[in-house]
């Protein structure tokens, strides 16, 4: 299946009422890429989130997760589908009931035949990827700040070493340095764990720093591309976007950090020769 | 359009279905000083991983001090747990004196392989000390003391808050939010009307029913109206209605302030040199006490209505005879005495409503936990303070 998309979408169309939200959406996401999802308020990003995972049925249009497609599933293939794809809500979504813990075991539980002795210790080594102090095991989400629940709810969305790993705004209400923490987090899993990330994200740093193309939902439709490609296009709204203040500030930021690596780099060169 | 594939084959981590996860462990002349070779192959992900965790407890152990070569170089696949399993097994190696060193790693496996072992670095977390059952409820009683004797007081200490805040409205009326009054009333009286008129008239049809069986037998059919008279006029019709509005109203006061709470709505009135007692409770707790009486006598009306129709049904007393019965049956001390009650319940069910309401915190779940024990604790008042009542009433002979 090497080379074919992981997730492939073909003329999707949403409606809600006489509101129409995607009119004839194509995408492709391709293995091993981190795909940013941007778009204004009400352009449908969680939307197309939601149908791709299945939340929502769409009004017309096909998806394919992995190759198949997900219309055509029965439950049992749905499920096989279900245990690999991992997301992470926009609020985390824990289950306020159980211990950080219990949430990663859940999907272990559910899933395979580990013995709960093996299920309790790969829980503990998501809890530790995921960025956690070993002691937050323990801990309801309720006890958890904000930037605790996002590696949580992440440990769990890993749990079963999923293919993709859909995240739903993963920076938002953080500070900068936690969504800073958070972005260089999920990119060394991305590498290390080989995962392909989609991301719905308000967040022009992520943007820049973490995903290797962009996905802009413009005019119901959507424009993929790099970010050098979308910084030239002409269209009013990704204009706007890439060239206001706050998208100027981050593509900054993103300079003066490879100037800073490159200069590392130089340093590093000389210091051998 | 692809040909139709074996979806469930495919979608088993891209074919795991045909091959597992090996190990074959032995001796190595191939190395230095009696060596020993672990060789791990195959696909070591999830899917196999109690297979691999039974081979790796079943395989043969190195004698005691040998050097240790973990070969990896046919692992085909490798995920989380595969990598947890291998690094388990060179730590634990490691543990018994052996030299361990890892061989022919992937590079596409080295940056998972190395991820898992920083983790499974962290110390594991605490275990929580062994309860004791005994202890444990001793413990728990006392806790559960303790705190129902916080919130007697707590309750206490929010009636007089109220009360305060009510004599303040009193000096300055304008302040009082007659809309909102007004809208509770509707929600708490107006709109229960029809679920509190059909099940009154159900309990008063019940009851007549029961008493009509028993009375037949002395001859003393018409004594039902007696019956009826005086256990709805003094006890249940004011008794079912505070259950119904501790139910539907008590428990609506706990999940709207909850909710405003949760939202942080309270917190927004109190920046604005708001009250949110005045705001949201008086008004409440005022809509509760003005239709609480009208909907126990509503009540009173429904039950003795349903009495009648089913004392006409099965005994034949006509309506004339069953109202004349009432009449030298029941004086309006009944129904005062009856009545009497109904805005102490009332302002019973709202003081717990809104006070448990306002001790939402944070998260939604809070909402449901309070909005239950409002209900419980709206009930459990109510029946303790109608037995007071009674008592009180017999002392004082009415």
């Amino acid at each position: 299946m090497a080379g074919s998309p992981v997730i492939r979408v073909r003329g999707l169309v949403t409606r809600f009422g006489p509101q129409t939200v995607h009119d004839g959406l194509d995408l492709d996401v391709e293995r091993g890429e981190v795909l940013g999802v941007v778009g204004g308020s009400g352009t449908g990003k969680s939307v197309l989130l939601k149908e791709i995972l299945g939340l929502i049925d769409p009004a017309a249009g096909r998806i394919e997760l992995l190759g198949h497609d997900t219309a055509d599933l029965d439950r049992a293939e749905r499920t096989a589908l279900q245990a690999r794809t991992g997301v992470l809500f926009q609020n985390g979504a824990l289950f306020s009931s159980m211990t950080v813990a219990e949430n990663v075991m859940l999907p272990l539980k559910e899933h395979t035949d580990l013995s709960p002795a093996l299920i309790a210790e790969v829980a503990r080594v998501k809890i530790a990827m995921a960025g956690l102090p070993p002691d937050a095991g323990t801990k309801h989400p309720a006890q958890l700040s904000g930037g605790m629940i996002k590696r949580a709810g992440l440990a769990r969305a890993l749990a079963l070493d999923p293919d993709i790993l859909f995240l739903d705004e993963p920076t938002a209400g953080l500070d900068p340095i936690g969504a800073a923490a958070f972005d260089t987090l999920i990119q060394g899993l991305q590498r290390s764990l080989g995962l392909t990330v989609f991301m719905v994200t308000h967040d022009l740093d992520s943007l820049t720093s973490i995903c290797d193309r962009i996905a802009v939902l413009v005019d119901k439709k959507i424009r993929v591309g790099t970010l050098a490609q979308h910084l030239a296009d002409p269209h009013p709204w990704i204009h706007d976007y890439f060239h206001g203040p706050r998208g100027r500030a981050a593509l900054d930021a993103k300079e003066r950090n490879q100037a800073r690596r490159h200069e590392e780099e130089d340093a590093r060169r000389l210091a051998k020769g | 359009m692809r040909a139709a594939e074996p979806v469930a084959a495919t979608l088993a981590k891209d074919g795991a279905a045909k091959d597992g996860a090996r190990i074959e462990a032995g001796n190595d002349p191939g190395l230095p000083d009696g060596g020993w070779r672990i060789a791990a192959a195959g696909r070591w992900t999830l899917e196999w991983a109690t297979a691999v965790s039974d081979a790796l407890d079943r395989a043969p152990k190195p004698p005691g001090g040998a050097a240790v070569r973990l070969d990896l170089a046919r692992v085909e696949a490798l995920d989380t747990v595969g990598a947890y399993l291998l690094n388990r097994l060179a730590e634990r190696l490691g543990a018994d004196g052996h030299a361990v060193s890892v061989a022919g790693l992937r590079p596409e496996h080295a940056a998972l392989f190395d991820a898992v072992r920083d983790a499974g670095k962290a110390p594991p977390h605490p275990i929580e000390r062994e309860h004791h059952p005994v202890l444990d409820m001793v413990v728990r009683t006392g806790q559960t003391t303790v705190n129902a004797a916080k919130e007697i007081l707590d309750l206490v200490g929010f009636l007089g808050l109220v009360t305060v805040t009510f004599a303040r409205l009193i000096l300055r009326p304008s302040r009082l939010r007659l809309t909102s009054v007004l809208f509770h009333i509707e929600q708490t009286g107006l709109n229960a009307l029809p679920i509190l008129g059909l099940l009154s008239f159900l309990i008063g049809v019940v009851l007549a029913f029961q008493g009509a069986d028993q009375l037949k037998r002395f001859g003393a059919e018409l004594y039902v109206v007696n019956l009826l008279g005086i256990s709805v006029l003094r006890e249940i019709g004011i008794l079912m209605t505070a259950i119904i509005v501790a139910g539907r109203s008590g428990s609506a006061f706990t999940a709207q302030i909850g909710t405003m709470k949760v939202n942080q709505e309270v917190d927004a009135i109190g920046t604005m040199g708001l009250d949110p007692v005045e705001l949201l409770v008086v008004p409440r707790a005022l809509a509760l006490m003005v239709t609480l009486p009208l909907l126990a006598f509503y009540a009173d009306v429904m039950g003795l209505f349903g009495g009648a129709v089913m004392a006409y049904a099965t005994l034949d007393i006509t309506f004339g005879q069953f109202i004349r019965q009432l009449h030298s049956a029941v004086g309006i001390n009944t129904v005062i005495a009856g009545l009497i009650k109904a805005p102490v319940f009332a302002l019973v069910i709202a003081m717990v409503g809104c006070y448990e309401g306002l001790k939402v915190s944070g998260s939604a779940e809070s909402v449901g936990i309070m909005t239950t024990k409002a209900v419980v604790e709206g009930i459990f008042l109510v029946i303790v303070i109608d037995a007071v009542f009674s008592v009180l009433f017999s002392m004082l002979g009415v």
